[in-house]
């Protein structure tokens, strides 16, 4: 019997297995997912992040209904993945990091190919492509076939399909790689309207820390085919006990900083003394206080959370 | 089952193939180049052996299923190649649609141009070797162009049905496997002088009939009682079976991950 839905929760997942299994005469098997569970809310940023080979994009097709899983229960949008795959489809899109489509076509055409595949026809099709290739600022590369565009534009032209049939749940599997900077900027920030202007659920994966801490939620660690930590970004760093960063310039340095109580470690460079410390709400008073009857110059403090990089180091360790 | 959806996933395969086979080099190959090369060399040695026009009609007619056959049937395949080529599998099969509005939609267009090349190898048969296709009548004739796309689209959703097992290994069935139907068929022979036990697998063949039936209009008694209701039969039997084979294959490929590495 399936577990009973959660109201509010666009994925939940449970107890999630895969095995990958190959060759012919010797069998190789390749435990991708090992026992997954997940909720995301509605309305959510959700970031799938861990190291190359850890499951991100198993999970991320099985919720997609292009895998099925092996063991476990996967709900999405109330539905089963594997039960109710053509149901759950519609409601459904995707778009991944080096998008591929067919290399005749021009940007209209791929775009109103996949809108007539999710039912869009005459003039709400047409509608609706132009809207996309607005949103998108593809209007000037309409009529180019896609083996002529950049990997920029390949790159909006996926995300532009990716909305054709107005998704309540969006996947983007890596949705920045390889992109130019100032092109990660737009695409980001064409993802934060989505959710904000259209209430869109979207979970990504992706290998770029800045991203996944400026755009997400919520942060699932998936490492081994399990998720190792789920939480806020903020609560992630807290719960890896990573500390806060206290860096100061210091004249004359004290020897004696990395032996306060609640200090983690100390390094120096470039003239900076960085200090993690477990609490800097707690530490940076009692530091300071160390410092000026000892009667060190402070000439620059700075606080500073850890980094989700940071975080993403500890847990792939 | 919401007919408007139905028509409009067909359709979108339909503009899609279209519009590849367009802009594809290899277009004017497929559709006349090959074709002609094929009914000029068989037509002209029909002359060489000094065939009766009967003779060379009975030929002649295989030649015609040959191109036809090839072509419809390549571009049915085509509803998974493209996808395969282009790398985009995972999106095709991540929309809401089913196995038949892919071979449907490929199968229409198929059929459009196999049409085309039917009326045109028509015309040079006619105007090169007085082999006149509408000479049995036109209903005659429609049930052989009718059999060759039926023909065409069983081989052809097989092909698709591989391709989704196997991956882009598969790929060359999508050339061998008409040639090899074509052959057990009888293209340029009666099944008649085919060995015993191949003469059997001959007649599980719907083609075999089909050109049976047709061939029986030039002046060559048909093998078989009602050969057209069992081309037709045989037809829908392996049509059914095609498609089960294909859509059997796209759950094995969501199984395996093989949707997903056709699209990496």
């Amino acid at each position: 019997m399936p577990p009973a839905v959660a109201t509010g929760l666009a994925i939940d997942a449970r107890e999630v297995t895969k095995t990958f299994r190959s060759g012919w005469l010797r069998r190789r098997e390749t435990a991708a997912l090992r026992g997954v569970s997940l909720a995301v809310e509605r309305g959510a940023i959700f970031g799938l992040l861990g190291p190359n080979g850890a499951g991100k994009t198993t999970l991320l097709s099985i919720l997609a209904t292009l895998l099925v899983p092996d063991g476990g229960v996967a709900r999405v949008l109330g539905l089963d993945v594997a039960r109710d795959a053509n149901a759950l489809r519609r409601r459904l899109n995707m778009a991944s990091g080096r998008p591929s489509f067919l290399w005749s076509l021009r940007v209209d055409e791929i775009i109103a190919f996949y809108g007539r595949l999710y039912g869009l026809s005459g003039r709400r099709l047409r509608r609706r492509v132009d809207a996309l290739i607005e949103q998108y600022e593809l209007g000037s590369h309409r009529r180019a076939q896609y083996s002529e565009l950049s990997t920029g534009l390949k790159q909006r032209v996926a995300l532009a399909k990716a909305l054709v049939n107005d998704p309540e749940l969006l996947f983007l599997d890596e949705p920045t790689l390889g992109l130019d900077p100032d092109v990660s900027v737009r695409v980001r920030r064409h993802i934060a309207d989505l959710r904000r202007e259209q209430g869109m659920t979207i979970v990504l994966t992706t290998h770029y820390m800045r991203e996944a801490d400026e755009l997400c939620d919520e942060i699932g660690f998936i490492k081994g085919g399990r998720i190792l930590a789920h939480g806020t970004p903020d609560a992630l760093k807290r719960q890896i006990g990573l500390g806060d960063v206290v860096a100061l310039r210091l004249e004359p340095r004290p020897a004696w900083l990395g032996e306060m109580s609640g200090v983690l470690r100390c390094t120096e460079a470039d003239g900076w003394i960085e200090c993690t410390v477990d609490d800097a709400e707690k530490r940076v008073p009692e530091l300071l206080r160390a410092l000026l009857a000892e009667g060190v110059e402070i000439r620059n403090l700075q606080v500073r959370e850890p980094e989700l990089e940071e975080v993403f180091v500890e847990l792939a360790r | 089952m919401n007919w408007r959806a139905e028509l409009l996933a067909a359709w979108a395969v339909v503009v899609r193939n279209a519009l590849m086979g367009m802009r594809n080099v290899f277009f004017f190959f497929e559709l006349l180049f090959w074709p002609i090369v094929g009914v000029l060399s068989i037509g002209l040695m029909t002359r060489f052996l000094g065939l009766t026009a009967e003779q060379a009609s009975f030929v002649l007619v295989g030649t015609l299923a040959l191109s036809v056959i090839n072509v419809c049937q390549l571009e049915v395949a085509y509803a998974m190649l493209l996808d395969v080529w282009s790398k985009s599998v995972k999106h095709q099969f991540m929309a809401p649609i089913g196995v038949r509005h892919l071979t449907t939609g490929a199968w229409l267009v198929g059929m459009v141009r196999g049409f085309v090349i039917f009326v045109l190898l028509s015309a040079l048969g006619a105007w090169a070797f007085d082999f006149h296709v509408l000479a049995p009548g036109v209903g005659p004739a429609a049930v052989f162009l009718f059999g060759c796309f039926l023909t065409a689209w069983i081989v052809g959703v097989a092909v698709c049905a591989l391709i989704t097992l196997f991956g882009s290994r598969a790929e060359a069935f999508a050339w061998a496997s008409v040639n090899l139907v074509l052959v057990l068929a009888g293209i340029y022979y009666p099944v008649s002088v085919l060995p015993g036990p191949v003469a059997v697998v001959a007649e599980a063949i719907p083609l075999t009939y089909f050109l049976d039936a047709y061939r029986a209009h030039f002046g060559f008694p048909s093998a078989f009682p009602a050969p057209i209701t069992t081309g037709l039969l045989l037809s829908a039997v392996y049509a059914v079976l095609a498609h089960w084979a294909f859509r059997a294959a796209v759950e094995r490929a969501r199984q395996t991950g093989l949707l997903l590495k056709m699209s990496e």
